[in-house]
């Protein structure tokens, strides 16, 4: 592969103190990601996966170490400058979707495209994951996948360089989360964001790139697929 | 001692939410201060005034004469319904002292001799004169402070045009003058204007009054009809030059206490409920909040086995408590804000004690309708405890329901996103919104219906001193003088210019209402005193007819064009029915107008004046005053300046007090309001807000949200502010309007502003004690819980 590296990590550790006790959450990651690469990291709770992603995501601060997106480090960013990099580069998923239940699916797409320097229009985010006949309908009219759904097409609205995804089929049953993997990996391919998928489910190694495998705070397992499936032909 | 768990939590969420907790007990104890400080304050002030009108045997009607016989005594007392009556020398006299350079008066009311009458003296100081003195005096407490005189001083006084070195034997205060106000002033102003009390026999002597009196009052028996009397007497005192007898009720004194109590009646009425209403309303919105944040818990402790009563119970102890708190510190303001209104009645009336009543039952009353406010804002809110089933409790509450609305809105004015986030909150919730915005619109409204009074107070005196009243000085004579003594005046050293005007104690009627009262005529194009129309045009007095004032026409129900009869009460008493003219501005006493020369044509007299407006050359008025002073005929001398000075200072002395108080009470409330709208709104959607935060909104964007949401609640308070402000302020206009005075209602745009400043102030100050819970939301927790 020969795209440009997007992320670059070195010796990334976090460490919480909570009074006297102190918790590792990462000890020293090294990684590097690259342009459009789809990316799976799995590992059990607690293994710092979230952590990682979190610090990435320009949400939480590494104790020490560096990452880097593109040209900017983001572990020398102070608050203003990870919110300006949040809103111009990351599109967020999660597992509870977070939409603002006063809004419709097309309005909380546009609380981003309104804020956002080069967006697709909202109706274009929302037919890339099947959802244009529902976009005027509330969260609390949707079903938890179209919630999910809606929750990608804010996130990649904004053409993001990086779709960072926390248990986005957490809560949802398999039928509902495959559709939803479905949309992640179409937009993947739509947008060309380099997209990190955390989850516990091994079953959605299958369609990624590259796995990565967290234990402990550290990357234990490193693979590459040589061939990926296609959301559709996975099952748990 | 074990605490019930239940106990402790409430304890436990008291302390954790203190802050919205001492926002709400504030708005209680500012109901609960009030509440008590009105209550207080009247139930005070009326008390001393009874007591001391009892203790002191205040008479019940008032009669001046111009010289009646001590046999017509008799006949009074004969009147049926009269239990006592004493007939009293009362004239007035001019200060002479060394030093002081500006016109001073005395009253002299004689004193019976025998330690008995009525309007009973209360030695403060010294002595009562003896009977056969022809020197000793006593003096009135404030006077005697105001030139810090005491028994063994002497008094230089002018008496009938003599000056007289009188011996102060003592100082008392009356129940006659608990607001002493001299002939032709506004306020009280005790250096100017002092009682003296002498026996009678001396009076007598020194005003050519041998066997005959000037002034009596009669104490009537309970339940006798004063007008009936009043009447009767009336009658009597005629031929003597009687001007016609007042009830209690129109006695100067009296009648200004009454307005004050009238205005703390009105106080009591308006403030407190509007303070337990936005407490009422504030309670529940919290309070709902709080139910609906422990749901699950609600519904833990029912499937656990507490009852829905236990439950309900907890939340309605958590607001007894924060009833208490608020109770207890109204109570404390409220008691010492009471003190410190005693102390400003003890500046402004004479009273030689102030029954301070602490009345169990004003702070008995208070905590019940404190309790009941806030228990019965908590009720509504706790019914969803009860109604709640434990397994639907224990359960996620269902998502808010949210509906596109206002579409046609939206497309004639586009917003961001966020602000549609603002205004479906806001709907949402309409009741809390709705009490929000009345709650602030309160705190607008207090603030409206309190400060346009100052306003209206300038334009009274720009209307009085600068457009009508216009002269520097005015000396008053005895009796009418010739139209010659104004060539006498004109000559005395400062006298720029001198215009005559004529003064006539007249009793007016139409239909069945009548007022007493005195007309002035005043020659065509006078220029020191003037008649201006409700447009402030001026009015030339009419050849034949009156003008009146509108607060005369109001009391007679006339309009221009209609008749009235005019029963004149000196003189030769003529009866003439005469047209209105036309309505007049005038904010003090009642007042009637007519051309000079009509009104002494009216009494068939030739051409008098009882007194003159004059102009002054400022580098002389002390040679002025010192040779009106020396004019024999000059009963009293007025000075514009100074009495407009001395109501300046006692606004001034005032102003800064209310404005505090008023300034203080708005912000109570708009403080209480916002913080718990911010707080509340902030706890529903702190969760939205900080996946706003995680999608790249600056703090300050997510700010905005909240802010938004507050910035409606608090704009459209404004309006409504004040519209209920100026509400407020018109039905004060009306309630406090008396004969005395009338306030004119002059609701400048400044008010407004100055209101809303305050409370927009208010507003910043408590949304930026919430901007820091803003900065600090929690991205990564929002991210891992479900709501």
């Amino acid at each position: 592969m020969t795209a440009e590296i997007v992320f670059r990590a070195k010796g990334l550790t976090k460490v919480y103190r909570n009074g006297a006790l102190e918790v590792h959450a990462l000890r020293g990651i090294d990684f590097q990601a690259r342009k459009g690469e789809f990316i799976v990291i799995l590992g059990p709770s607690g293994s710092g996966k979230s952590t990682f992603l979190n610090i990435v995501g320009g949400l939480d601060k590494a104790s020490a170490g560096e990452a880097w997106f593109e040209d900017h480090q983001l572990t020398a960013l102070d608050e203003k400058g990870l919110t300006q990099y949040r809103r111009d580069h990351v599109g967020f998923v999660f597992q509870f979707y977070n939409l603002v239940p006063s809004l419709t699916a097309r309005e909380n797409v546009q609380l981003v495209t309104e804020i956002a320097r080069k967006p697709m229009s909202a109706d274009e985010a929302l037919a890339l994951v099947g959802l244009s006949e529902r976009a005027d309908h509330f969260p609390a009219q949707l079903s938890g996948g179209e919630q999910q759904r809606v929750a990608i097409a804010r996130a990649i609205a904004k053409n993001p360089e990086v779709l960072l995804c926390d248990e986005p089929t957490g809560a949802l049953d398999s039928a509902t989360g495959i559709k939803v993997l479905e949309a992640l990996t179409q937009v993947n391919r739509a947008v060309g964001a380099t997209t990190l998928v955390i989850t516990h489910n091994a079953a959605i190694r299958d369609i990624a790139d590259r796995v990565i495998r967290f234990a402990d705070g550290r990357i234990v397992e490193e693979s590459v697929n040589a061939t990926k499936k296609a959301a559709a032909e996975v099952s748990w | 001692m074990v605490i019930a768990p239940l106990r402790r939590k409430v304890l436990r969420d008291l302390v954790r939410l203190w802050a919205q907790v001492l926002a709400i007990a504030l708005v209680l104890a500012a109901g609960v201060a009030t509440l008590i400080l009105g209550n207080g304050a009247y139930s005070s002030l009326y008390e001393t005034r009874s007591k001391y009108y009892e203790d002191n045997r205040f008479a019940d009607v008032f009669a001046d004469v111009t010289r009646a016989p001590r046999a017509l005594l008799a006949e009074i007392e004969e009147i049926e319904g009269v239990l006592d009556a004493e007939a009293r020398i009362v004239k007035l006299g001019l200060l002479d002292i060394d030093g002081m350079k500006e016109p001073g008066s005395v009253l002299f009311v004689s004193l019976p001799g025998n330690g008995a009458g009525l309007n009973q003296l209360y030695l403060r100081l010294g002595r009562l004169p003896d009977a056969q003195s022809a020197k000793e005096v006593v003096v009135a407490d404030g006077f005697a402070k105001a030139h810090n005189l005491g028994p063994g001083d002497t008094l230089p006084v002018l008496m009938n045009g003599q000056r007289r070195e009188l011996q102060i034997t003592g100082v008392a205060l009356s129940p006659e003058f608990i607001y002493a106000l001299g002939p032709g002033q506004m306020m009280p102003d005790p250096r100017r204007f002092g009682i003296v009390w002498a026996p009678r026999a001396s009076l007598e002597a020194s005003f050519d009054l041998e066997g005959a009196f000037s002034n009596v009052v009669l104490k009537l028996a309970p339940g006798a009809n004063p007008d009936r009397v009043i009447e009767t007497l009336d009658r009597l005192t005629a031929p003597y030059g009687g001007v016609g007898a007042s009830p209690r009720k129109d006695q100067i004194s009296h009648a200004f206490l009454d307005a004050e109590l009238k205005q703390l009646s009105a106080m009591v009425k308006v403030l407190p409920p509007i303070f337990l209403l936005v407490a009422a309303m504030l309670v529940n919105m919290t309070l709902s909040r709080l139910i609906a944040l422990e749901r699950e818990q609600i519904g833990l402790l029912k499937a656990i086995g507490y009852s829905s009563r236990s439950i309900a119970q907890h939340y309605v102890e958590f607001v007894v408590v924060i009833a208490f708190v608020g109770i207890l510190i109204g109570m404390a303001a409220g008691t010492w804000l009471g003190t410190g209104m005693a102390q400003m009645y003890a500046r402004f009336f004479s009273f030689p004690y102030l029954v301070f009543t602490r009345d169990p039952q004003i702070y008995g009353l208070a905590a019940v309708i404190t309790l009941a406010s806030a228990i019965g804002g908590a009720l509504y809110a706790v019914r969803t405890v009860l109604r709640l089933p434990p397994a639907v409790a224990m359960a996620p509450p269902a998502p808010a329901v949210y509906r596109q609305r206002m579409g046609w809105f939206r497309r004639l004015l586009p917003m961001p996103q966020t602000g549609v986030m603002v205004a479906r909150h806001l709907f949402r919730w309409p009741f809390r919104t709705a009490s929000s915005t009345i709650g602030v619109a309160m705190a607008v409204a207090i603030l409206v219906a309190s400060l346009w009074s100052f306003g209206s107070i300038n334009y009274m005196i720009d209307i009085t001193f600068f457009r009508t009243e216009r002269h520097d000085a005015q000396v008053v004579f005895g009796a009418p003088e010739p139209y010659r003594t104004l060539f006498a005046v004109r000559q005395m050293p400062g006298v720029l210019v001198a215009e005559p005007f004529r003064s006539v104690s007249a009793k007016i009627s139409h239909q069945n209402l009548s007022k007493k009262l005195a007309i002035v005529g005043r020659p065509a194009g006078s220029e020191l005193s003037r008649v201006l129309d409700a447009d402030l045009r001026l009015m030339e007095p009419p050849a034949a007819g009156l003008i009146l004032t509108e607060a005369l026409a109001d009391a007679l129900g006339v309009r221009p064009g209609d008749l009235v009869t005019v029963e004149v009460l000196e003189g030769a008493r003529p009866t003439v029915t005469l047209p209105v003219n036309g309505v007049s501005l005038g904010y003090v006493g009642l007042g009637a107008a007519m051309e000079i020369g009509a009104l002494n044509r009216l009494m068939g007299e030739s051409a008098l004046v009882s007194g003159l407006n004059l102009k002054i050359d400022k580098a002389q008025d002390a040679a002025f005053y010192a040779a009106a002073k020396a004019a024999p005929k000059t009963e009293h001398i007025t000075v514009t300046a100074l009495m407009l000075g001395r109501f300046k200072e006692t606004l001034a002395e005032n102003i800064t007090v209310m404005i505090t108080v008023y300034v203080s009470l708005a912000t109570i409330i708009a403080v209480g309001v916002v913080y718990n709208f911010s707080r509340i709104a902030l706890s529903e959607q702190g969760r939205e807000l900080a996946s706003l935060r995680v999608l790249g909104f600056t703090n300050r964007e997510v700010a905005g949200v909240l802010f938004g949401e507050l910035a409606v609640v608090v704009l459209l308070a404004q309006p409504i502010g004040w519209l209920i402000g100026y509400g407020i302020g018109l039905a004060m206009v009306a309630a406090f309007s008396s004969d005395l005075y009338r306030v004119p209602f002059v609701m400048g745009r400044d008010v407004y502003a100055t209101a809303s400043l305050v409370v927009l102030a208010a507003a910043l100050v408590s949304a930026f004690a919430i901007r820091g819970r803003i900065n600090n939301l929690d991205m990564i927790e929002v991210l891992k819980t479900r709501e």
